[in-house]
């Protein structure tokens, strides 16, 4: 694969175009990985199953919430009665112990609070990201000294403890799901203003930003014009791993009782309360298991997908850099294996073109 | 002092879980015995039994503790005045003699009461166990470093308020006296028929005062029972038990104590001990617990295997979980909307939300249905199985609420089944058929209890739950109901604020009655009285499911502790 990517040709140093070719370049080598693909094609299903839930409740007949005393059996703790939990025409994935709830219906419901929650707060983490990154790698030296060091100490706290505490202090009558966003999306965007800020500096350095300020753009708009637009390879990049992980610490959060609340359903919700049951009624937990392993996986690889299209080092195998951009690097840390190069870049085209 | 209750009941739920017995209590434990271990299934002495809990014994101060009847593990080394009766069921739930020769004999209006101590009663080095032991033990519960216990000696002892305990106060209370060395006289400023029933806690036991070791006496507590400490490790994390060969059972009819060693291993997650319960093991053959009893989903295992299910005991406690209403919130000032609730209720998915049939059993009163809290059955507001909409929709108009109404319902977040977000959604899924919208507000547990049980903070309309310190109706409803114990700072457990001039004389007039079966009566005609104001919505009562090991015998389960008394169990 990254023979053919190392075959294509450079882009156009012309950046004007370099938009519109570096997009076509992108989506032909996201293309030519069936992995990917195929993470693409899950997510999207995932995606419209969670859209349609109530449309897809409503053909099977049921809802998440409505009570079904009848279906299991109470002598014996509540366990679903029929085989395989109750699984049947009218309960499709069977019902919920102890209460006979619908587990199809809590699932597809669950699937919107988990994408939902997740997507949400990777928006919130890049608004914030590229605010801090961008003012940090624009700003003179005590801005960037804040900044900077503010970005580590968020990188610095423990994610799970911070956010048991912020969610167990905020009042219940707070709308819980974009709250559990807000807290996600504020306290893990430490990363990825690193990237940005990093990013940043490199693109400063280039040619024709130089060309900008000479010619006598203001900060705000060379920021707007020129910088913003090689951000968004990094950006796409790194937010398409942190959905993944989004919906892994909203699972956990609602798994520890400070994320959603109940009847509304989530998949963490439901590992929590399906965990004692492993034994008893099996499909109980393997359904949010499953279907958290299945989400998790399919945007990971979409995810890495597309930082193998983004990234030209995969397609070159070359590196050349500044020393600026080297400083860049090391200021990226952890980031390092996520440090893409905006494709596109006349630096970028040069030395695929050198290939 | 209401806020010791709240611990008292903790401990008691914790201790609930412990029963074992055969099928319900009806059905005796001996049957179950003779099938699971074959042949023999006759009682022997010897042996160790190893006891498997989640909490520590942190606390082994007899002043310190605070019980329901003196305790499982503190019962075999700490013997009281009282004690309960070690009897499967209801018979379980009657006070017998311990120490003393009778119950208490009672004279002005149960004011006084008079203990006279068995002849031949001596601690493990020996020495004879004498009323002044006693009365220092007693005393020595009101040291502030010792505290813990009950509220109601300070409560009931003339003197009790001020007093600060034998360290600060050479010259003890007054209000106990001890005219020889086997008669001891309890002076209460209140009539208190149910005293037999105090004197069962572990504030009763000997204490000789030449071996006080003021707050370190836990760690060697001198034993007037049928076993003495040997060991206690990481604070009564792991309690070795030997026997206390001083102790003769010529004078205690109530504990067995067949075997010779009991190792109590606490610290452990109450699944790992059902799983080590459930595979019986090696030394967990001979294993039982007094703190774990079986969730829905291990009772859902354990009842598809037969061999597993001969080894589960059941159990009964008195206790209570019930909705609660706070009259000053609207709309709950309205009796209508109450009753329009209390109508509504669906049981059968809040009992199946609790565990499910075999784990809790509805409530339609807020005493518990045992006799010896004095359960007088009464529905006054019917809802059937799952709930009656049609009746609750039409007492809702009549209240005004023709398109039905919104309220909100609070509840803890804990994964405690008793006030846990599953009974909650199931109460709100039930009231949406009556045209009632419910809104869930969860809050973490300490918030809840501190909201709860606060006059200025309490919701209008909450999960809650009631256990008493003793099988009687007098702890059950006088802490809720009697209008005296209102607090307006602090905590207060009459969370309807009810303040009937006709409830609180009924109440100071059972108290005054010395026969037990006959305030039983009262109590329970109190309680139906008291429903009609649908103050509460019972829901229902917790039932007890405990497993123990392949080789445990002469299981014993009395609805006072609904635990299985460890006293009683052989394993050889």
């Amino acid at each position: 694969m990254s023979e053919a990517l190392a075959a294509s040709p450079a882009p156009a140093a012309d950046f004007s175009a370099a938009g519109a070719s570096g997009a076509r370049q992108f989506w032909r080598r996201l293309r030519a990985q069936r992995a990917a693909l195929v993470a693409a094609a899950v997510v999207a299903l995932l995606v419209l199953v969670a859209l349609a839930a109530p449309l897809l409740t409503a053909v099977e007949g049921q809802d998440p919430t409505t009570y079904h005393p009848s279906l299991v059996d109470s002598a014996r703790g509540g366990v679903p009665v029929g085989p395989l939990g109750g699984i049947g025409a009218d309960h499709w994935l069977g019902v919920e112990p102890q209460t006979g709830r619908d587990l199809f219906a809590r699932l597809v419901y669950g699937a919107r609070v988990s994408l939902g929650v997740a997507i949400a707060a990777t928006l919130v983490q890049v608004l914030i990201a590229v605010v801090v990154g961008v003012s940090a790698a624009l700003g003179n030296r005590w801005v960037d000294q804040v900044l900077s060091r503010m970005t580590e100490i968020i990188v610095a706290l423990p994610l799970m403890i911070m956010s048991l505490a912020l969610l167990a202090i905020v009042p219940g009558s707070f709308p819980r799901p974009v709250l559990v966003a807000l807290v996600i999306g504020l306290i893990a965007w430490g990363t990825l203003a690193k990237i940005v800020r990093a990013q940043t500096l490199t693109l400063k350095q280039l040619d024709y930003v130089a060309a900008a300020r000479l010619s006598g753009w203001g900060t705000w708009r060379i920021a707007r014009r020129d910088l913003l637009p090689g951000l968004a390879a990094p950006l796409i990049t790194y937010s398409a791993l942190l959905v993944p992980m989004n919906i892994g610490v909203e699972a956990a959060l609602s798994f520890l009782g400070v994320g959603v609340k109940p009847p509304t359903p989530s998949w963490g919700q439901m590992l929590t309360a399906a965990d004692v049951w492993y034994q008893a009624a099996p499909q109980y937990l393997l359904l949010p298991a499953g279907a958290l392993f299945v989400t998790v996986l399919a945007l990971t690889v979409l995810g890495d997908g597309v930082r193998t299209a983004l990234d030209p080092r995969a397609a070159s195998r070359l590196r050349v850099g500044t020393g600026r951009r080297g400083e860049a690097r090391a200021d990226a840390g952890t980031a390092a294996g996520t440090d893409p190069l905006r494709p596109g870049t006349p630096a970028d085209g040069t030395k695929e073109a050198t290939a | 002092m209401r806020q010791s209750s709240v611990i008292a009941r903790r401990v008691a739920a914790a201790s609930v879980s412990l029963v074992v017995a055969a099928g319900a209590a009806a059905c005796g434990p001996k049957d179950n015995d003779a099938k699971s271990s074959g042949g023999d299934s006759e009682p022997h002495k010897g042996g160790t039994l190893t006891v498997l809990n989640s909490n520590p014994q942190s606390d082994f101060d007899p002043a310190r503790l605070y019980t329901s009847g003196g305790g499982n593990v503190p019962s075999l080394v700490f013997r009281t005045l009282t004690t309960r009766n070690r009897e499967n069921g209801a018979a379980g739930a009657q006070v017998v003699p311990d120490l003393a020769t009778d119950t208490g004999r009672p004279s002005k209006n149960a004011t006084v009461w008079t203990y006279t101590l068995k002849k031949g009663l001596t601690f493990e080095d020996g020495t004879p166990i004498t009323s002044a032991d006693i009365k220092y033990g007693i005393e020595r519960s009101f040291a502030a470093e010792l505290s813990g216990g009950a509220p109601y000696l300070r409560d009931w002892l003339i003197g009790g308020a001020d007093y600060q305990g034998p360290y600060k106060d050479k010259k003890g209370l007054d209000s106990i006296e001890t005219p020889d060395a086997l008669t001891i006289v309890f002076h209460l400023n209140k009539p208190e028929g149910e005293f037999p029933y105090l004197a069962t806690q572990t504030q009763f036991t000997p204490v000789p005062k030449a071996k006080d070791t003021g707050t370190k006496y836990e760690e060697h507590p001198v034993s007037s029972g049928p076993y003495k400490v040997v060991k206690n490790e990481n604070d009564g994390e792991r309690l070795t038990l030997e026997r206390n060969t001083h102790w003769s059972a010529s004078t205690d009819a109530e504990r067995k104590a067949y075997p010779d060693k009991i190792d109590v291993r606490s610290g452990l997650d109450s699944s790992v001990i059902n799983q080590r319960l459930s595979s019986s093991q090696g030394a967990d053959a001979a294993a039982v617990t007094t703190d774990t009893n079986l969730g829905p989903a291990e009772l859902a295992r354990v009842t598809g295997d037969k061999e597993l299910a001969s080894r589960v005991g059941t159990g009964h406690f008195g206790y209570t979980n019930y909705i609660a209403f706070n009259p000053k919130v609207k709309p709950f000032d309205n009796p209508k909307v109450r009753q329009a609730i209390s109508y509504a209720i669906d049981r059968t998915s809040v009992i199946n939300a609790a565990g499910g049939s075999s784990l809790a059993e509805p409530a339609t009163t807020y005493l518990p249905n045992q006799k010896s809290f004095g359960y007088t059955p009464y529905d006054h507001f019917p809802a059937g199985a799952s709930g009656n909409a049609a009746k609750a929709k039409a007492v809702l108009a009549e209240a005004g609420y023709k398109n039905g109404l919104s309220v909100t319902l609070t509840h803890s977040n804990s994964k405690d089944f008793e006030t846990s977000p599953e009974i909650a959604t199931a109460i709100q899924d039930a009231l949406k058929k009556a045209g009632i919208t419910v809104k869930l507000q969860g809050l973490e547990e300490n918030d809840y209890s501190d909201k709860i049980h606060g006059a200025k903070t309490e919701p209008g309309f909450f999960l809650a739950h009631w256990g008493a310190d003793w099988p009687s109706g007098g702890p059950f409803l006088a802490p809720i109901f009697d209008g005296r114990q209102i607090v307006k700072d602090g905590a207060n457990f009459n969370t309807g604020f009810l303040d009937d001039k006709s409830v609180n004389t009924e109440i100071d007039a059972i108290n005054k009655l010395t026969d037990l079966g006959e305030a039983a009566k009262r109590w329970g005609a109190l309680d139906k009285k008291i429903g009609e104001q649908a103050l509460t919505v019972p829901l229902f009562h917790p039932v007890y499911k405990r497993l123990y090991g392949k080789g445990v015998k002469n299981i014993v389960i009395s609805d006072w502790t609904g635990v299985l008394d460890i006293s009683q169990v052989a394993v050889k």
